[in-house]
């Protein structure tokens, strides 16, 4: 979907471009530039909505203001979007221009359907476990606050996909054998997972962190209408890292739906990380794991498949090591 | 008997399950919880603490570990030689974990010592999966492969051939490993001919009753 996209004094990323892949899993220091990826790919989102403004005259624009480039995929390459930024971090102008190669040019309308559909995620557990309005039982929220309405409508709409959803929490959380959503009087949905020894059912207000997060990310994994792109902000909280594997495989059903015989349109997924666990799984894919580098108060971005030496240096430690020993980069400055 | 066995994944674990049993001829128990290792520097690195707590905290029979060569020296008879160690190796740096490891361990839970099979699959597991289903695949022609510098396949062609993707999820790798082993586990002799370092740990195995 997003091809590349490309940074000029938007906070710390000074100066850097990156060429996204259809899964991308971001590590890094803390504000090196994860984030500001995510939100960057937002406020394209966010600005999409508005009809386009005028090329902007060369007198208007702030010479050392922040810039961000995007170049699309086909059927859109030949269109390229620029966030221009009134300050540092904040770009409310957004410029799309046809390029001289490529396809789409005349095809704004079909690609800013595409981003519009962006979704971007921070899940939190307490969100998660709250009960929710039935009303609200459309797109999972930001933080998950909705995911019981979500997941009781799915229910009733989607059966066979909910079925599927299920059979694959009870997979990987075989303590469980049902999920229940009770909707009550006041309209809202409870939910709850009932223990396989014993019956009783745990509410979802104490269920383990784990537990829900990984069912916020099944709930993507199993949207039977998903965005076309999907970012998500510390992808591994809460789950144990034998479990890790578990969320790869669901990300991957989003951005390969073909290795798990799914025939929908591939998600792309931009999820950030700070576990050496998640990381070890990229092995045999180290051109989806981008490295952020901070050095002082720049920053930028680094394809870890661009390091000539990665064979050789696996042969003696794992990838979550090597990161951790700060040799392939994205590690905190220290004095 | 009980058996405690360190892999990488649950599905090799799965596989090598289901193949220990073929050697040892009957069911065993299982260590829990399952062992698991991070690939290969994890491994050698958490053997010994591993050893340690089978042979002190558990009443387990035996070890088994079985990891990928990768692209690591094959491990071949020269290297049987009576002290002879080859340091890139990843069979005789296992064997000398165990010997290290187990030299002044006293006796614990009516035994001396535990033991152990160590395998290397050739470079990758899923070699083993395919051995007497694709002709090309065996452990003297990995080897061969090395010396001339043109490898006859990689890792990852291996795991397309097994998996028709290359990003098989963990259920698909598990019923994969385990349909392709039990293919096998009723005639054991042309994984053992086809790969030495499978045949290595299937002596191991076998050398248990005698040495019980």
């Amino acid at each position: 979907m997003i091809a590349s996209v490309a940074f000029r004094n938007f906070k710390a990323l000074r100066e850097t471009s990156l060429i996204l892949a259809p899964f991308n899993l971001v590590i890094g220091p803390n504000g090196s530039g994860k984030t500001s990826l995510i939100q960057a790919m937002v406020q394209l989102r966010a600005l999409a909505r508005l009809p386009l403004r005028e090329l902007m005259p060369d007198d208007e624009r702030h010479p050392e203001g922040a810039e961000i480039t995007f170049r699309f995929q086909p059927p859109f390459d030949g269109l390229e979007a620029s966030l221009s930024c009134v300050s540092e971090s904040l770009c409310d102008f957004l410029q799309v221009t046809p390029l001289s190669t490529g396809g789409g040019v005349d095809d704004w309308v079909g690609l800013r359907a595409r981003l519009l559909s962006l979704k971007s995620y921070r899940f939190n557990h307490e969100a998660i476990a709250s009960t929710s309005a039935l009303k609200d039982g459309g797109e999972l929220a930001p933080d998950g606050v909705n995911l019981a309405a979500v997941l009781f409508t799915l229910r009733n709409t989607n059966p066979n996909i909910f079925e599927c959803f299920k059979a694959e929490l009870l997979r990987i959380q075989p303590e469980y054998d049902e999920i229940t959503l009770i909707e009550q009087a006041d309209h809202t949905i409870a939910l709850g997972l009932r223990l396989a020894e014993g019956a009783e059912v745990v509410p979802s207000d104490n269920l383990a962190q784990g537990t829900l997060y990984l069912l916020a990310i099944l709930a993507l994994a199993f949207d039977p209408e998903p965005p076309a792109i999907v970012c998500i902000e510390e992808i591994d909280r809460g789950i144990h890292p034998r479990l890790l594997r578990e969320i790869r495989d669901l990300l991957y059903r989003l951005s390969y739906p073909a290795s798990t015989g799914d025939t929908r349109p591939s998600v792309q997924v931009v999820a950030t990380t700070h576990s050496p666990y998640l990381l070890d799984l990229f092995r045999d894919h180290p051109e989806e794991v981008v490295i952020t580098e901070k050095h002082g108060r720049t920053a930028h971005f680094t394809r870890l498949s661009d390091r000539a030496d990665l064979a050789a240096l696996l042969e003696d430690g794992s990838l979550g090591d090597l990161w951790f020993s700060g040799i392939l980069g994205g590690v905190p400055d220290e004095q | 008997m009980k058996l405690a066995v360190l892999s990488e994944s649950p599905a090799d674990e799965a596989a090598i399950v289901v193949l220990v049993e073929a050697v040892i001829g009957g069911h065993f128990k299982h260590v829990r919880p399952g062992l698991r290792a991070r690939g290969w520097p994890s491994v050698a690195q958490v053997l010994p603490s591993i050893i340690r707590h089978l042979h002190f905290n558990t009443d387990a029979d035996g070890l088994v570990v079985v990891v990928d060569s990768d692209d690591s020296v094959v491990h071949n008879a020269e290297h049987d030689a009576p002290g002879y160690f080859h340091p890139q190796c990843r069979m005789c740096r296992l064997r000398a974990v165990f010997r290290q490891t187990t030299k002044k361990f006293p006796a614990s839970h009516g035994r001396s010592r535990i033991f152990h099979g160590v395998g290397i699959a050739v470079p990758a597991v899923e070699a083993w999966y395919l051995c007497g289903c694709d002709e090309q695949v065996s452990e003297s022609a990995w080897v061969a492969g090395q010396g001339t510098g043109q490898l006859p396949y990689t890792r990852a062609e291996l795991k397309f051939r097994v998996y028709g993707t290359d990003r098989p999820n963990l259920q698909l790798e598990i019923q994969r490993a385990v349909e392709e082993v039990r293919r096998q586990r009723h005639d054991l002799r042309r994984l053992e001919n086809d790969f030495p370092s499978f045949a290595a740990l299937a002596r191991d195995i076998r050398g248990w009753n005698k040495n019980s």
